[in-house]
């Protein structure tokens, strides 16, 4: 039968029926539910976009599997000022932790403190002033977190490690090379394990951009260039109660000039490495990480524009330039870091042919985001896989700015959130990664030798400065 | 109109029009429903335009919020279900018409107006809005159900069981 006598058949039919008006015809009944399939469609398309969604917490489940029931690891804290007090409010969230001891020179307020808190939870544990006498009574000591100031670390992980505890010492390794270097070899030739304080090598979101975005999916392609900052407000200086004060006997013994001294070391030179160290060396260690490399040159300006310098030894404000070489091919990389202003806060920024990474520790200020440069290819898949969100638009918004977009402007790239978070304390997982490598379940994260790396990267910045001229790195610096 | 015969290729034209509006408005409603906490709340506050008085009041009393709320949820859940299966057409797109109505005067493209609400398009007076209220009036008016759709079984068991006109 042919499609019109076919169509002529059912018109007929229809007008028949209404005509008539009765009887519901079998061509009535199939055109009226002809309709229904379509809900079937609707209900698996419904069906595969929850699955989608339900995809992402469980990836960001995945990130944070739990640790076993851990047997109790006998730990001391040596330094409880406040990077010391941080790293302790950390650890009382790790479960198997016995804290046995506190070390801090300034006994009469931040020993006291710490003793004290840990007494809440329960902790006996013994206060000293001398590290020395420390591991002397406590001989049954795990391991030591250290917290003291840079130029204490070397002296003080040695003896520890050669004491035959495991060490977490804080960043940066120490104030000198030949410091970070006896850290390295006493590493070794104890076989104890040594930590270096790079929290953000344990942090899951960079762990997660590392390993899934950078090393498997490649998102970024070629890395061209890298940037980061770290932007403080004005502080005043840190004072104490007078009728606290160290006396100036106990200070000298531990090689401070002054209380003044004391509590700002951060700022001298032979104490400390001043901002660039306390504040760029988290960050330019992420450089050399996402890159897979060590640089080959570092270019810096830097001065105390801004404070006394009898009292800020080390510079207020550092600019620096990298050069990296890496397999793929030259990647610059610029840091800044200014103490008088906090506006942009911190992160760090890394540019590739198709994509750019904008992370940083702080969850609050910059989340995490990957932006697709609109000439990549697709990025559905690690959508779909939830390692990145469903993109945001990024809408031009030249009204807004009163500009008229240029033809030489390129177009902006969508936005995608990195769907993992950190809920804990910052410094949380490196420790939980130092205390599982203890017992033998995993691996340090931040080892001896890339604190060592680091450390070299770092220094070399005010050097440069002091230089005033390109610095260049030899491959055998890095090594020890 | 029944003097008037539409080719097949219109009826299935009219048929798609009104299965794609209710497939949106179907998830519309349904995504809505499966979003814990979901309000209009915001979407509300953000009212521009000659009734944002009254749209601002709605998202300020919160009796009458959780009222709105609960009603566009099912609103468009039951209008989607019955424009895509073409049950009850005419009052379905009636309804539909009337509820995207209000979302179009919460925040009307008027000459003048700023806007916070994201949007992926530049529109003046019309907007996709607009231009869905119009799909609807067409549905409504054409008795699209009738095509493809319950409705044509419907319409006739109701003829028949109330006598049919002449």
């Amino acid at each position: 039968m042919s499609k019109e006598t076919d169509r002529d058949k059912d018109r007929q039919e229809q007008s028949a029926a209404k005509e008539s008006g009765k009887g519901i015809g079998r061509r009535d009944v199939l055109q009226g539910l002809s309709s229904l399939p379509v809900l079937g469609l609707f209900g698996y398309a419904v069906k595969k976009q929850t699955d989608y969604e339900n995809a992402r917490p469980e990836a960001r489940r995945r990130t944070s599997a739990p640790s076993s029931r851990p047997s109790d690891i006998n730990v001391a804290l040596l330094g409880a000022g406040d990077q010391g007090e941080v790293l302790l409010d950390a650890m009382l969230k790790i479960p198997g932790l016995r804290f046995r001891a506190i070390c801090d020179i300034w006994t009469e307020y931040n020993l006291r403190k710490l003793v004290n808190r840990l007494k809440k939870y329960n902790f006996d544990a013994n206060g000293y002033e001398d590290y020395r006498e420390m591991l002397d009574k406590e001989r049954d000591l795990d391991a030591v977190v250290i917290a003291t100031p840079d130029f204490w670390h070397a002296r003080q992980t040695v003896d520890c490690l050669q004491a035959g505890k495991h060490v977490y010492c804080e960043k940066e390794m120490s104030n000198t090379l030949e410091g970070a270097r006896s850290m390295v070899l006493a590493a070794r030739a104890s076989g104890k394990l040594l930590q270096i304080g790079h929290q953000r090598r344990s942090n899951p979101r960079y762990l997660h951009c590392y390993e899934r975005l950078l090393r498997e999916a490649g998102l970024l392609g070629r890395i061209v260039t890298a940037h980061g900052q770290w932007n403080r407000s004005v502080k005043p200086d840190l004072g104490w109660p007078q009728r606290y004060a160290i006396p100036e006997e106990r200070l000298k013994r531990y090689g401070f000039r002054s209380m003044h001294q004391f509590r700002n070391w951060r700022w001298y030179k032979g104490l400390g490495g001043g901002p660039i160290v306390d504040l760029g060396s988290h960050q330019i260690d992420i450089f050399n990480w996402f890159l897979e490399a060590k640089p080959r040159h570092v270019l810096a300006s830097g001065g105390t524009d801004y404070y006394d310098p009898a009292t800020h030894e080390w510079y207020d404000t550092v600019f620096a330039i990298y050069e990296y070489d890496t397999p793929a091919g030259k990647v610059r990389a610029f840091y800044k870091t200014q103490t008088t202003n906090g506006s942009q806060g911190y992160f760090e920024v890394f540019m590739g042919d198709q994509g750019t990474l904008v992370i940083s520790e702080s969850e609050a200020a910059y989340s995490g985001s990957i932006y697709r440069e609109v000439s990549a290819p697709p990025w559905d898949d690690w959508v779909r896989k939830g390692y990145i969100a469903a993109p945001r638009i990024q809408e031009a918004r030249a009204e807004e700015a009163g500009a008229v977009l240029d033809v030489r402007e390129s177009v902006s790239p969508d936005e995608h959130r990195i769907p993992v978070e950190l809920s804990d304390p910052y410094h949380k997982p490196h420790l939980e990664n130092f205390f599982d490598a203890i017992r033998g379940t995993a691996r340090l994260n931040c080892p001896a030798e890339v604190g060592y790396e680091t450390a070299v990267t770092v220094l070399k910045v005010n050097e440069a400065v002091e230089a005033g001229s390109r610095l260049a790195f030899r491959p055998e610096d890095f090594e020890v | 109109m029944d003097n008037e015969k539409l080719t097949r290729l219109q009826t299935i034209s009219l048929a798609l029009l009104r299965v794609l509006v209710g497939w949106h408005f179907l998830y519309e409603g349904l995504a809505k429903w499966l979003k814990p906490n979901w309000s209009a709340s915001s979407f509300l506050q953000q009212s521009r335009g000659p009734l944002s008085g009254f749209y601002r009041w709605i998202a300020s009393t919160p009796d009458v919020l959780a009222y709105v709320n609960l009603a566009n949820i099912w609103g468009l859940i039951l209008i989607g279900l019955a424009l895509m299966l073409g049950c009850f057409t005419r009052t379905a797109g009636a309804a539909g018409l009337f509820l995207i109505l209000l979302y179009y005067f919460c925040n009307p493209p008027f000459v003048g107006y700023f806007y916070s609400l994201p949007s992926e398009g530049n529109y003046l007076i019309v907007n996709k809005n607009l231009v869905e209220a119009a799909a609807l009036l067409v549905i409504l008016v054409m008795h699209a159900g009738r095509y493809y759709g319950l409705d044509r079984i419907i319409h006739k068991a109701l003829r028949k069981s109330h006598g049919a006109p002449a």
